[in-house]
């Protein structure tokens, strides 16, 4: 009986040590889905205006994109968000005036980096629209704005999806790395409350908050998919 | 004054030389059959003429406009200008996919600011209609049959009103007992004297509904004449050859 009472207070204290933590944890979230909301709502636009440099007749103009896209995806992300915060400040001249803030920097690196990927990921959708759409675009008196905007992005928008939804889910967790700038996120409080109680149950609660968002994600997905099938 | 003058029209992909030298002319309210040999250049005359493929050299003039004069091109707004006077009919349909057939027909009018919306669907209601494919109006190119594919295909260029349509081969990827109601479509416009240029293999429908024949061959037209002439009286043996290999 005493060994059950035992047990039932051990356990009342366990669990709500464990909602302290997520309570505690939460004013880490604003930076983790405000990165990850900047991101998608600036990185898509980009990626979809790079996609079309990158196919573009202009050789200058595809060899430049081509470059971006390389430097962008060939580098570590991690680097990328070293270099935005402590680099751009050694710059001789503009260095002063490139200063960011954390958060700040970390915006415009997720901005630039998914960009990239969003870009290659459009490329391809657009390759995959046929010929034929454009000649009939053509012959039926569209522009080409036109023919982009009503009939090739749609299609391109279809084939994309899986590959977009792959990104925003990976995009999800590498907003965790912005704690190695001091970014106060989610990972930033777990670590601390790791070392501050010696106990990683902190580590525990950060990925199920990872989880709950990463779930909601795919099922949005799933239902845009379906949105989109034709 | 010809509706659609072609002279000594040339065009070559790389070192293949695909038409060498093409003449012809065609009449308002003519229906023009195409036939010949695969591989003769009849599809790459057609979509020269609606500037799909630019050609090297020669002269096309369409209701005396000039698309290509003395291998010159005009600009690209005066190229689209005179291309809007006709339309084209693909061999693989092309509607667009995303869109419902209703929606495929609305689409292009209303984006060359030709019809309001509502009008443009009054127009295509009544398109429709008269391809025979009344209540698909909400359905999407994918849960269609060839045949229906074709059929709203042909609507859809007629709602910019075009003086000329164009058919490359409309019924080529269709199953056989497809090909007919396709063909009566176009019978059907034939009867309404809209000027036709129709590339095909169904040698029944050029001898029965082209008022014209041309036979291509060898990247030349070999021979123009009327359906009887070209069918029962060929002057070029290669004619007598190729009709009594599919007849």
């Amino acid at each position: 009986m005493e060994a059950l009472q035992q047990f039932w207070d051990g356990l009342v204290s366990q669990l709500s040590y464990l909602g302290k933590l997520g309570i505690n944890m939460l004013p880490g979230l604003q930076y983790t889905v405000g990165l990850f909301a900047v991101t998608v709502l600036l990185s898509i636009p980009l990626g979809l205006c790079l996609a079309l440099l990158r196919n573009s007749r202009i050789r200058v103009v595809k060899g430049l994109t081509g470059f971006y896209v390389w430097i962008m995806r060939g580098t570590p992300l991690l680097l990328q968000l070293f270099f935005f915060y402590y680099g751009l400040t050694f710059i001789p001249v503009v260095g002063p005036y490139l200063t960011m803030g954390r958060f700040q920097a970390a915006c415009v690196t997720f901005v630039l980096n998914y960009a990239a990927y969003f870009c290659e990921i459009f490329r391809g959708g657009i390759l995959s629209v046929e010929s034929g759409q454009y000649e009939a675009a053509q012959v039926l008196g569209f522009t080409k704005w036109q023919t982009n905007l009503k009939i090739v992005f749609p299609q391109m928008l279809k084939v994309s999806l899986p590959s977009v939804s792959n990104e925003c889910i990976t995009l999800v967790k590498d907003t965790a790395l912005i704690t190695a700038i001091g970014v106060t996120e989610i990972l930033y409080f777990a670590k601390s409350a790791v070392n501050r109680d010696v106990d990683v149950s902190a580590y525990a609660i950060a990925a199920i908050i990872y989880l709950i968002m990463t779930y909601g994600l795919t099922k949005l997905f799933n239902w845009l998919e379906k949105k989109f099938h034709y | 004054m010809s509706m659609i003058t072609v002279r000594d029209l040339r065009k070559a992909f790389g070192s293949d030389s695909v038409l060498e030298g093409v003449t012809f002319s065609v009449e308002k309210g003519e229906t023009v059959a195409v036939i010949g040999p695969s591989g003769a250049g009849k599809s790459t005359m057609l979509r020269c003429l609606i500037n799909l493929e630019s050609a090297d050299s020669g002269e096309i003039r369409i209701e005396d406009q000039p698309l290509l004069d003395n291998g010159k091109y005009p600009d690209e707004k005066a190229r689209r200008k005179i291309c809007s006077k006709m339309g084209m009919v693909f061999q693989n349909f092309n509607l667009f996919p995303h869109l419902t057939v209703l929606q495929n027909l609305v689409l292009p009018p209303v984006n060359a600011k030709k019809y309001t919306r509502p009008q443009a669907e009054e127009k295509a209601c009544a398109l429709l209609k008269k391809v025979g494919l009344e209540g698909k109006e909400q359905s999407r190119p994918s849960e269609l049959s060839g045949g229906q594919k074709q059929r709203v295909a042909i609507a859809r260029a007629l709602m910019m009103e075009p003086d000329v349509l164009l058919f490359d081969e409309p019924t080529s990827a269709l199953d056989p007992q497809l090909t007919g109601e396709v063909l009566a479509v176009i019978r059907e416009l034939a009867r309404e004297h809209m000027t036709m240029i129709v590339v095909t293999h169904e040698m029944g429908f050029a001898r029965e509904a082209a008022d014209k024949v041309l036979f291509m061959g060898d990247h030349v037209i070999i021979e123009e004449g009327t359906p009887e002439e070209i069918f029962y009286h060929p002057k070029d043996p290669r004619i007598t050859e190729f009709v009594s290999k599919i007849l």
